[in-house]
């Protein structure tokens, strides 16, 4: 018969009910403070402040008791312990106080009334966008790259459906993320990468210039478009589009309809004959 | 703050545009540099659909011309990823720094 090892007294069930007491008490003392605080109006007593740090260290002590274990508290080390969490939370209620309860005041008065919540999904989408588009830019791995251009399509997709474009949305949806993508993603797959480290796929090249390039497009284009006087109609509408499309290829735009199927025959033979393997001769291979 | 109207529509392009155009400057990735370009078409589109949706919404011209650019994006894809694995097949790399020769 093998010798029972002796038991840890701190997984004895009377010591776990005395942490348990004991921070109950704590809490039960720091919320009469706080009741007391609230129903009389009139600022802390010294004794109240001595007995919410009193509370905060029973409840501490109970706390560490149960659950960080590895600590060891003494007589001595305990009330200071139980002063420096008294202390960070009263810095923290303080700062709750003062400083970010009249924050969230001012934000909900002022700035919440005059938010729609379709300016929200229009800031949803946009950043969305905006964030896939620079993922597409910026990321080191070319597999991320192509996943960030999905977020980036289908960004738009949204803004072309916020714009009531349903049709051009579907096609966004429907020819970018399941047609050219998957194509992007298969020419990936297809070709060696740059390098040999998988992580660095996607190398940049004078990555100050294009930042500096890309800033002054950026720049010049968002002044013209803030600064511009456009002649925007006042009431834009959201009828659906699909039918007249369909109309207006097959009378106005019907010549170019046409031309554009023939580009889309021409672009398919070509890429098929342009990306088959050739057959070489191979007698007279001399590289 | 003001509702949402077309400038804002046209900054979200300018913002596509100028990732596009970094995109296609700054990599050295064929593939990189192709999906830079569909960025930049992109980007037109979002500007076309806004203008047709906010200054001539009787007629459909700028949603017509955005169904264009996608069929051709759709044929620019196809012809410039055959010509990145025709470029692979014969250099043994897509770096466009280093595909520098005019014959083999």
């Amino acid at each position: 018969m093998a010798a029972v090892p002796p038991r840890d007294p701190r997984q004895s069930l009377l010591y776990v009910l005395w942490r348990l007491a004991a921070m109950g008490t704590g809490f039960l003392v720091a919320g009469g403070v706080a009741l007391y605080r609230i129903r009389s109006g009139h600022e802390l007593p010294g004794a109240g402040w001595f007995a919410l740090w009193f509370a905060t260290t029973a409840f501490f002590w109970g706390f560490a008791g149960l659950f960080l274990r590895r600590l060891a508290l003494g007589p001595v080390s305990t009330p200071l312990f139980g002063a420096a969490v008294f202390g960070v939370l009263a810095f923290l209620g303080y700062l709750a106080g003062q400083v970010a309860a009249p924050f969230f005041a001012m934000i909900g008065t002022r700035v919440l009334p005059f938010v729609k919540p379709s300016d929200l999904v229009f800031y949803a989408f946009a950043g969305m966008t905006i964030a896939g588009a620079a993922g597409t830019a910026f990321s080191r791995n070319i597999i991320y790259s192509a996943w960030s251009l999905l977020f980036a399509f289908m960004g738009v997709a949204g803004l072309y459906i916020f714009l009531g474009a349903d049709f051009p949305a579907v096609a966004q949806v429907l020819i970018y993320v399941g047609g050219i993508l998957v194509l992007i993603l298969f020419a990936i797959m297809l070709t060696k990468q740059i390098g040999e480290d998988p992580k660095l796929t996607n190398v940049h090249l004078a990555l100050p210039v294009g930042a500096a390039l890309g800033a002054a497009a950026v720049a010049m284009l968002v002044y013209m478009a803030v600064m511009a006087p456009w002649k925007t109609v006042d009431n834009p509408r959201f009828d659906p589009t699909s039918g007249p499309l369909g109309v207006a290829f097959l009378t106005e735009y019907l010549l170019p309809f046409e031309i554009a199927s023939v580009v889309l025959l021409a672009a398919l033979v070509g890429s098929v004959i342009i990306a088959r393997k050739e057959i070489k001769e191979t007698t007279d291979s001399a590289p | 703050m003001l509702s949402i109207g077309l400038p804002h529509f046209l900054v979200v392009g300018a913002a596509l545009f100028a990732l596009g155009i970094v995109t296609v400057v700054t990599r050295r990735n064929a593939v990189g540099i192709l999906m830079g370009v569909e960025l930049i078409l992109n980007a037109a589109n979002v500007n076309f659909v806004a203008f047709n949706h906010y200054v001539d919404p009787a007629r459909l011209t700028g949603q017509v011309f955005s169904i264009f650019v996608i069929v051709l994006a759709a044929a620019e894809a196809a012809v410039g990823l055959a010509i990145v694995l025709a470029i692979y097949q014969t250099f043994r790399t897509i770096d466009v720094a280093e595909t520098d020769l005019l014959r083999e």
